[in-house]
């Protein structure tokens, strides 16, 4: 299984690396077939890989964090060294290259690979200029978030997270829009910032593990399992959950820091902003969900839930009316954005199996719609070089098949019953009720604003009186079939998750119930409802049980 | 000393004979293959470049053979810190020798290769002394060649004005390291290290000489100068963006080589023991204090000034400022630092800092062309669409200055940021903090550069010129700045200087021996990316007869941190100074 790991992430540097050389001689042309290949050749492996990872999956977790996938090796060994006033520490403590997969991580991966071949299909014509550089940077994009998601050492998981930043910089200040210099520099500073917090928790928290006396500090599954059996003081909990999230929370983003994501949006090119947002904007979440809720478990239930799920509900509300106003389709989903990803937030820390699983399910979601509906702006504007919602009007007369992808994504959006934004949005929000209803009633309303905003848009877009900008010369032809590649498969999941979301969510729920094991012990989640006031003994006799049985 | 020691003792330099000796062949020869109207042959500059790289290569094989020696009380000390030193200056020495390469004339490259090689030689002799009269010559043997060779290659006022400042205030600085030293011969009566390092640490009772605290302070202020350090930079910016584009590479490194390394030496000699130890009574109470402000303001200072800058020399002379702040960090942190000593990690951080800084000098160096080289920053603006291989590296140096992964600046930041958090005071966190900061606003510099070469329309150099010494240094830069991220392990446990002192007397031929063994025993770890950022080295790291066993290390005894210290310790050297003389 780990040929598949290494191949996900070598196949698309691979191409990169290939496009590179060639890419004096290669034109356009080449250029996009190649990186057209890498990406659906790593979708394949990627698509056997969850599918035989689904295939030899049994039983349950035993440790918060468990790959199932696993492949290590030793990065930079150190010494400790003594100082007289410490107690023994670990002779010596190791980095590592710890690559490794559960569900989470796969469908994730999955949901990568899905989302470059579109992101190549939609820059097919409007990459024009410096071709080749734009395919590399997509493709080595495309590895640095495959990587993010098999990284299980911490100091690896930065790197990643690090890294995809650089690829992200050049694609928006290369190929964006007027304001392109300013939004790279705004999104790259502004995430940077975030980061070199999150390194400062980071290394607090590793050096607190190496006190303990954790061998290998820098390996997440080591640390939560460790962690879960000798919890850190509540205080020391809290600040190291506080700087160690506050990567994460700019990414995501939460409510006040979210303000480089809608300019990054609009200026990104649309392959750009279908990745920004389909899976830049999950490493955040994603970070939450792996490294944050089984370390921090305490912290996350007295300071995370009442501190997260806030802001997340100020996302979903002001989200949704920023969204409201906008004039600007691209802006407007970018701010949708904002407030999907407070459902998926809320969802999170509910910290219950129902929460998380819904969380994880709108992560792939959003993905899927949001990465759909950039897609169709980014055709409309291929077209008529604007998404001014002023100059645009009775499109579906014009363009009726793009129209009709519109409405669609749009339902899957605001969470019609059978699509797939919905069964996400009711996990996340049932979970969120279970633990605290005021957040999850708060949270509801954002359904509701959702679907007008969204409607909103469509109608006056869409529907009414046909209205074009005027210098549109020749006919303005409908989705072309590479433009229906793009689309159709995301199309076709977010169906298919709608339906029958089961398959989804098993593949995950050993990988979930894991991970809200350690805030609710089993043994009291299927007696029923007294939640949330599972004790710390509580949790070790009934692991304890789990394991006799 | 008899001739029969410094016989001996001439075995232990080697490498600084061969780079001293081709320096005075290059120097006799040169005048002779110049023509009366001061033409020389064209193309003979490849010349002189190949024998430079030659004897860089010679030094390079004879270093590899040199082995630790116990500390003894000859002029020369062969430990941990000057092996590795010796290594890096040779490595560097042939980058910068590359990047030189094209930039001269043929009529003066003998000079300046020759000039180089001096440059070398001296640093190496800095590294290796034990004598703060070796010490002291070895400083002078960098600065000299430096005030010529940058007065050399050209002939303009602002080269001139450039090689004036820096010999002034070189000079100065000079001056005051050498007060520095007299007054420590004042306090303790000796100018050996070993000598001091008794008359320092004799006393436990925590007093010492009231000539001590002042003459450490004027050893740091004058290494300072050398290691840019605020308040001592202010040469820097307007020398660099005097000089032509490898002089400022290699003011920007190797300056700092030599300052840290002395540095390391004196402090690790006068302070050693009570080290770095936040005793009151201690000379440490001091030290640390001090560098811990220095490398703060150094840090901050470098940055917020490169911030504002628009001449690309000056840009990079105010962040090898920054840089050396964060160098400083480990400095301060000394031998303390649970998972990386803070010497160690600057070491690394060292290596790293010359790799990818040196890179971006040799980058500018490739694509300059000859009449009007890169100065501004708006030159580069949009050379990618020209020079896209260069424009690639430059961004892989500057993300690696910035710390930003995968590359060798992010992990030497790292393992300096861990030092200092893992030290176990505030101050130490304090430094970490300030270092993040840090690293936070010099993102945003760098990051101007990168936006310049890629995302602005181009003005820059259009014509295809290339000069291919240089292209081959910048390309070895970048690999190197992989190398060190993807496998950093060699380069670390040399940067952790396992301490010679430690290693029970053996004569040196028995050294040599147990040694050769060690090299045969020693696993094939380091993969092949590796040897070439460091030539292939196997320092035994377990001499037969070292202490490092990790058992006793458990055992929280005062002296196991004294083991693990920088590069001097007293106890061990006092042990080993009656049975071992100098060879």
């Amino acid at each position: 299984m780990i040929g598949f790991l290494i191949a996900l992430m070598s196949l698309p540097l691979a191409t990169a690396v290939l496009l590179m050389l060639f890419r004096a001689s290669a034109g356009q042309n080449t250029a996009r077939w190649m990186a057209l290949l890498g990406t659906v050749v790593t979708l394949c492996v990627s698509v056997v890989a969850v599918a035989k990872y689904k295939e030899q999956l049994v039983g349950n977790a035993s440790q918060p964090v468990q790959p199932r996938i696993v492949w290590r090796h030793t990065w930079l060994e150190f010494e400790t060294e003594m100082v007289a006033t410490d107690v023994a520490l670990p002779d010596r403590v190791k980095l590592e290259f710890f690559l490794g997969a559960d569900g989470v991580s796969l469908a994730l991966i999955a949901l990568t690979s899905l989302l470059s071949v579109s992101a190549v299909l939609i820059s097919w014509e409007s990459i024009k200029e410096r071709a080749a550089e734009f395919y590399i940077c997509l493709l080595v994009l495309q590895a640095g978030l495959i990587g993010v998601f098999c990284a299980f050492d911490l100091l690896l998981f930065y790197v990643f997270f690090e890294f995809t930043l650089i690829p992200l910089f050049f694609m928006v200040g290369l190929w964006g829009g007027a304001q392109r210099h300013y939004a790279a520099m705004k999104f790259f500073l502004y995430t940077l910032v975030g980061s070199l917090i999150t390194l400062i928790g980071l290394a607090a928290l590793v050096l607190t593990a190496i006190k303990a006396g954790v061998v290998t500090p820098f390996s997440i599954p080591d640390l939560s399992a460790w962690f879960a059996d000798h919890p850190m003081g509540s205080r020391l909990q809290t600040i190291l959950f506080l700087t160690l999230s506050a990567g994460f929370m700019v990414k995501v983003p939460l409510f006040p820091f979210h303000t480089w994501l809608p300019l990054a949006h609009v200026e990104a090119p649309t392959a750009g902003s279908v990745m920004l947002a389909g899976v830049l904007l999950k490493l955040g979440s994603y970070g939450f969900f792996r490294i944050s809720l089984p370390i921090f478990r305490d912290a996350c239930e007295q300071v995370g839930t009442p501190l997260i799920a806030t802001l997340s509900v100020i996302g979903i509300v002001y989200g949704s009316f920023c969204a409201l106003a906008q004039r600007d389709i691209k802006k407007l989903v970018a701010y949708s954005s904002v407030a999907h990803l407070g459902f998926c937030m809320l969802g999170l820390f509910a910290l219950n199996a129902e929460g998380v699983t819904g969380s994880l399910l709108q992560m792939i979601n959003h993905g899927l719609s949001t990465g759909a509906l950039f897609l169709l702006v980014g055709m409309i504007y291929d077209r008529y070089h604007t998404r001014q919602l002023d100059d645009l009007g009775g499109l579906a007369k014009r363009l009726p098949m793009i129209s009709v992808a519109m409405v669609f994504t749009t339902m899957a959006s605001i969470g019609l019953p059978g699509l797939n934004g919905f069964v996400g949005e009711m996990l996340s929000l049932a979970g969120m009720f279970k633990l605290a209803p005021i957040y999850a009633v708060i949270g509801t309303s954002g359904v509701v604003l959702g679907a007008w905003y969204m409607l909103t848009m469509v109608q006056h877009g869409f529907f009414g009186p046909l209205k074009e900008p005027h210098d549109v010369h020749g006919p303005v032809s409908d989705m072309s079939p590479r433009e229906a590649c793009a689309f159709l498969p995301l199309a076709v999941m977010c169906l298919w998750i709608g339906v029958m979301p089961q398959s989804f969510i098993e593949l995950m729920r050993p990988d979930i119930e894991a991970v809200t094991n350690l805030y609710h012990p089993p043994r009291i989640l299927t007696s029923g409802p007294s939640l949330g006031n599972a004790t710390h003994n509580s949790f070790v006799e009934s692991q304890v049980q789990l394991e006799r049985e | 000393m008899g001739f029969e020691s410094i016989n001996s003792a001439i075995n232990l330099v080697l490498p600084e004979v061969v780079l001293i000796a081709t320096t005075c062949v290059m120097f006799l020869a040169a005048p002779f293959l110049v023509a009366e109207n001061g033409a020389a042959a064209p193309g003979i500059r490849h010349r002189w470049g190949a024998l430079a790289l030659l004897a860089i290569s010679v030094a390079g094989w004879f270093w590899m053979n040199s082995g630790l020696v116990p500390i003894n009380d000859g002029p020369f000390r062969l430990d941990g810190l000057s092996y590795y030193i010796r290594g890096t200056t040779l490595v560097f020495g042939a980058v910068i020798s590359l990047m030189l390469w094209s930039q001269v004339d043929d009529s003066k490259a003998a000079e300046c290769q020759a000039l180089l090689l001096a440059i070398l030689a001296g640093v190496n002799f800095t590294v290796a002394a034990n004598d703060l009269v070796v010490l002291f010559l070895g400083l002078e043997l960098v600065s000299i060649p430096t005030y010529v060779l940058l007065a050399l290659p050209r002939r303009d006022r602002e080269s001139q004005e450039a090689t004036i400042k820096y010999f002034l205030l070189s000079a100065f600085s000079s001056a005051v390291v050498l007060y520095g030293f007299a007054l420590l011969y004042g306090a303790t009566g000796t100018t050996h290290f070993v000598g001091i390092a008794q008359a320092i640490g004799g006393n436990h009772s925590g007093e010492f000489s009231k000539l001590l605290p002042l003459s450490v302070a004027l050893i740091v202020a004058g290494l300072g100068f050398r290691v840019t350090a605020v308040p001592f930079h202010f040469y820097a910016p307007d020398v660099f963006q005097g000089s032509p584009a490898f002089a400022a590479g290699m003011l920007s490194l190797i300056p700092k080589i030599v300052g840290f390394a002395a540095l390391v030496r004196v402090l690790g000699i006068s302070v050693a023991d009570t080290a770095f130890d936040m005793n009151l009574d201690s000379l440490a109470s001091i030290v640390k204090p001090l560098l811990a402000m220095l490398a703060v303001v150094t840090m901050l200072l470098g940055n917020l000034m490169a911030l504002r800058q628009t001449n690309i020399h000056r840009l990079m002379a105010y962040s090898s400022v920054a840089h050396a702040g964060y160098m400083l960090v480990g400095l301060t942190i000394g031998d303390r630092g649970q998972i990386a000593t803070g010497v160690s990690a600057m070491l690394f951080y060292l290596v790293a800092y010359g790799v990818m800084t040196l890179g971006v000098f040799a980058v500018l160096c490739a694509i300059s062309p000859s009449d009007r080289p890169i100065k501004d920053l708006h030159d580069l603006n949009g050379i990618s669409r020209h020079h896209s291989a260069a424009a690639l590296m430059l961004a892989v140096f500057l993300f690696s200055l910035a710390g930003l992964p995968p590359s060798g600046g992010f992990l030497g930041k790292m393992n300096l940021f861990l030092a200092a958090w893992s030290e176990g005071t505030m101050l130490g966190k304090y430094l970490a903090y300030i270092m993040a900061f840090n690293a936070m606003v010099s993102a945003v510099y760098y990051l101007r550069i990168v936006a310049a070469v890629y995302l602005k329309p181009g003005t820059g150099p259009t014509t295809m010129h290339m000069s291919a010494p240089a292209m081959v240094a910048s390309v070895f830069c970048m690999v190197a700045t992989f190398a060190m991220f993807v496998s950093p392990q060699a380069i670390w446990d040399r940067a952790r200087m396992k301490d010679p002192s430690a290693v029970v007397v053996v004569s040196p031929t028995e050294v040599k021996s147990s040694m050769s063994e060690a090299i045969d025993g020693l696993p094939a770890e380091s993969p092949a990316s590796l040897e070439e950022t460091l030539p292939s080295s196997s320092l035994p790291q377990n001499i037969p007869g070292g202490i490092s066993v990790p058992g006793e290390r458990a055992g929280s005894t005062p002296s196991a941190s004294v083991e693990s210290g920088p590069p001097d310790s007293r106890s061990e050297s006092t042990a080993t100074t009656p049975e071992s003389s100098a060879p």
